[in-house]
């Protein structure tokens, strides 16, 4: 295959697309014209303005007169001249990809068969093709595949987003050889390039131009690109591709075992006696407790499951070394977690040490820098720590200060209170007593009035005998001697002469001092 | 991406050397392209229709068999093709030609077939088993003004019981492969 500057494309027509390099490789760049300026917006350059002779000189030395005027749009394509950087990889062949989920048919070119790779859609006729493909039928034919509607590239093509996440989405397999890597196919390149151990980079030696899987490439393995004989064979290969010559074209490759005489790949043959051949003389795996026994390996395995003496104390000294081991370790760690309680304890003892110096005034912190300077913190953290601590202990102290002043004083309140409480009642009684006497009084002297009047015109009999009982009531019942006095009076009045001494009752009334 | 866009043509040379990686020959993606249809033929074949690639292990020439549609002069008869696909497949149309003799407006004494979508209507969209239904709805209605077999094309309108006599006659079945 050509690579594209060589003059073969240079005779490329029309009808003989086939001289062009697969369009895989060939056409990525086809991305750079399509992608990064939308056709929706032509490329604001007449076909023949410089970009297209540019195009024309980074594509073939030779002029390209067979190329369809429609193409000056590829004037936007990265230079596709041979890349001298030598961090550049092989490009990721989207056609061939492995595909883990799987593809609605709708998602496949119709022209490749396989999940578009870089979409574009027809405008006037709405199908969709990967560029790469659709860019390589309209050099053959400037018409839709599907219905043949005649297409202008630079005008009539379109991206659908939706399809590019949707495409974007499917998972897919590393395509390098060795590699299981699985992952989102918008994520493939970033794996590829960067990360894939068996990406092909070029080979570290700097004078050597050809390519090794990164996992090999490094600078301690020296160039793998150099021919070495074969020991097997008569064949010189390739440092790098010597696994796989002893694996498919070693003339060599496969060799008798000695011992069970079954066909082995040569370089695989010590595996193969160390680990598989059933003939090869091996000990019993008991050996180190006694045993003695060497036999081929098939009858060596079965003299080790059944037969052998030695099992049963090999198994209970290797019990008890995997329990020694396992004391061991144990005991590492218990004195590793001595270890730290014991510093933790220290570092605290150090930390409470502070709080419990008399430094009670807050503002006090000349005295507290000291203690710090003079080393006998570790850290400021742990200081202001202290400090904080110490702080948080005086706050309690004060909080309880305050808890307990609250007390007194409502204490103090409550007996106070209850002082003024007993002789504001005591001065009520009093008062009432006064009250009483004072009501006696006024009844004595209304009584006495009343004799005085009823001296003219003979008093009651039975006055005196009111006013005596009353007063022996008096103090205890005022009210209810009150009411009997009241009560007398009326009965007195109203049995005595009717209307003079109403009139003069109410008038007497108005006299009286009120009532308490 | 855009990186491994920029390094993909001066990789090409890179990848020659490079040694444990093949270079893609060209028809390397017209392989992979037939691959793909023939696991299509095998997962959804058409009735009346079949493809499969020939024997010696070239997946650029397949084999492929036509079964006469009813209601035409061809009803019940059997036609061999053979495929011939260019390394550039699908931009460029495979060769097919009828292995069994066939008499038809449209296909002369040779095998070699008059139709469009074989030459230059052929567009890459195009996939054998369109190939196939196109070649077989070509036989009940051949296009007669631009006939290969102009003696078939007079008949088809005018005798088409003769049509039918001359048929049967030119089928032959074939015994090979």
């Amino acid at each position: 295959m050509p690579p594209p500057n060589t003059p073969e494309e240079g005779v490329l027509t029309a009808d003989s697309p086939s001289e062009q390099s697969a369009p895989s490789i060939a056409y990525i760049p086809t991305r750079h014209r399509l992608y990064p300026e939308p056709p929706e917006s032509p490329p604001p350059r007449a076909p023949t303005a410089p970009p297209a002779a540019t195009t024309e000189s980074s594509r073939a030395t030779t002029p390209n007169p067979s190329r369809p005027p429609s193409r000056p749009n590829s004037a936007g394509r990265a230079s596709p001249i041979s890349c001298s950087d030598r961090s550049c990889l092989p490009p990721i062949n989207y056609q061939d990809l492995h595909y883990e989920s799987e593809v609605d048919k709708s998602l496949e070119c119709p022209i490749c068969r396989t999940p578009f790779y870089l979409p574009l859609t027809t405008k006037p006729c709405g199908h969709t093709f990967c560029a790469a493909c659709l860019d390589r039928a309209l050099e053959i034919q400037p018409v839709c595949p599907i219905d043949r509607q005649p297409l202008d590239a630079t005008r009539d093509l379109c991206h659908t987003r939706v399809l590019l996440d949707q495409l974007d989405r499917l998972r897919v397999k590393c395509p390098n050889r060795g590699c299981d890597h699985v992952c989102s196919r918008e994520l493939l390149a970033v794996h590829y390039e960067r990360y894939c151990e068996y990406t092909m980079v070029h080979c570290p030696a700097p004078e050597c131009d050809l390519r090794v899987a990164r996992v090999d490439a490094r600078a301690e393995k020296g160039c793998l690109h150099t021919y070495t004989p074969c020991q097997y064979c008569d064949k010189s290969v390739m440092v790098a591709n010597l696994e796989e010559h002893y694996d498919a074209d070693c003339g060599g490759h496969t060799a008798k075992c000695a011992h069970c005489n079954a066909i082995v790949i040569r370089h695989r043959m010590e595996k193969h006696i160390a680990k598989d051949c059933l003939r090869t003389v091996v000990a019993c795996k008991w050996r180190p407790f006694g045993c003695s026994e060497w036999a081929p390996r098939e009858e060596v395995e079965k003299h080790e499951q059944g037969h052998c003496v030695y099992q049963a104390i090999g198994r209970l000294v290797r019990d008890r070394m995997d329990d020694r081991m396992m004391i061991n370790e144990l005991k590492d760690r218990l004195s590793n977690v001595d270890e730290r309680l014991r510093k933790a304890e220290k570092e605290k003892r150090r930390s409470h040490a502070a709080p419990f110096v008399p430094d009670l005034d807050l503002n006090d912190s000349p005295r507290a820098a000291p203690s710090y300077n003079s080393g006998a913190w570790d850290s400021p953290e742990d200081y202001m720590l202290a400090q904080f601590e110490r702080m948080e202990s005086k706050m309690e102290d004060l909080r309880k200060m305050i808890v307990e002043l609250d007390g007194h004083h409502s204490m103090r309140l409550l007996n106070d209170t209850m002082r003024l409480n007993e002789q504001i009642a005591e001065l009520n009684s009093k008062v009432g007593v006064l009250g009483m006497h004072t009501t006696w009084l006024m009844n004595v002297q209304r009584q006495s009035r009343g004799q005085q009047r009823a001296g003219t015109a003979g008093g009651p009999p039975g006055s005196g005998m009111v006013g005596s009982s009353s007063s022996a009531g008096g103090g205890g019942n005022s009210a209810g001697g009150r009411s009997v006095a009241d009560s007398d009076r009326s009965r007195y009045y109203s049995a005595n002469d009717g209307g003079v001494p109403l009139r003069r009752n109410s008038h007497d009334r108005g006299e009286n001092p009120p009532r308490l | 991406m855009e990186d491994s866009q920029n390094a993909a043509p001066g990789s090409v040379s890179a990848n020659k050397l490079g040694g444990a990686r093949k270079a893609a020959d060209p028809g390397q993606n017209a392989a992979k392209r037939l691959q793909t249809e023939l696991m299509m033929l095998m997962t959804s074949p058409a009735p009346g229709v079949s493809a499969f690639p020939s024997a010696d292990g070239n997946l650029l020439s397949w084999r492929a068999t036509i079964e006469g549609p009813d209601d035409t002069p061809y009803a019940g008869l059997t036609f061999k093709l053979s495929f011939e696909f260019p390394s550039n497949y699908p931009y460029a149309p495979p060769t097919v030609i009828y292995r069994t003799p066939i008499y038809h407006p449209n296909v002369d004494f040779s095998g070699r077939i008059c139709l469009d979508i074989l030459k230059d209507k052929w567009t890459a969209a195009y996939n054998i088993q369109t190939v196939l239904l196109s070649l077989q709805s070509l036989l009940g209605e051949p296009n007669n003004s631009s006939p290969l077999n102009g003696e078939a094309a007079e008949l088809w309108e005018k005798d088409p019981a003769l049509f039918k006599s001359k048929v049967m006659d030119r089928h032959k079945d074939l015994e090979d492969d």
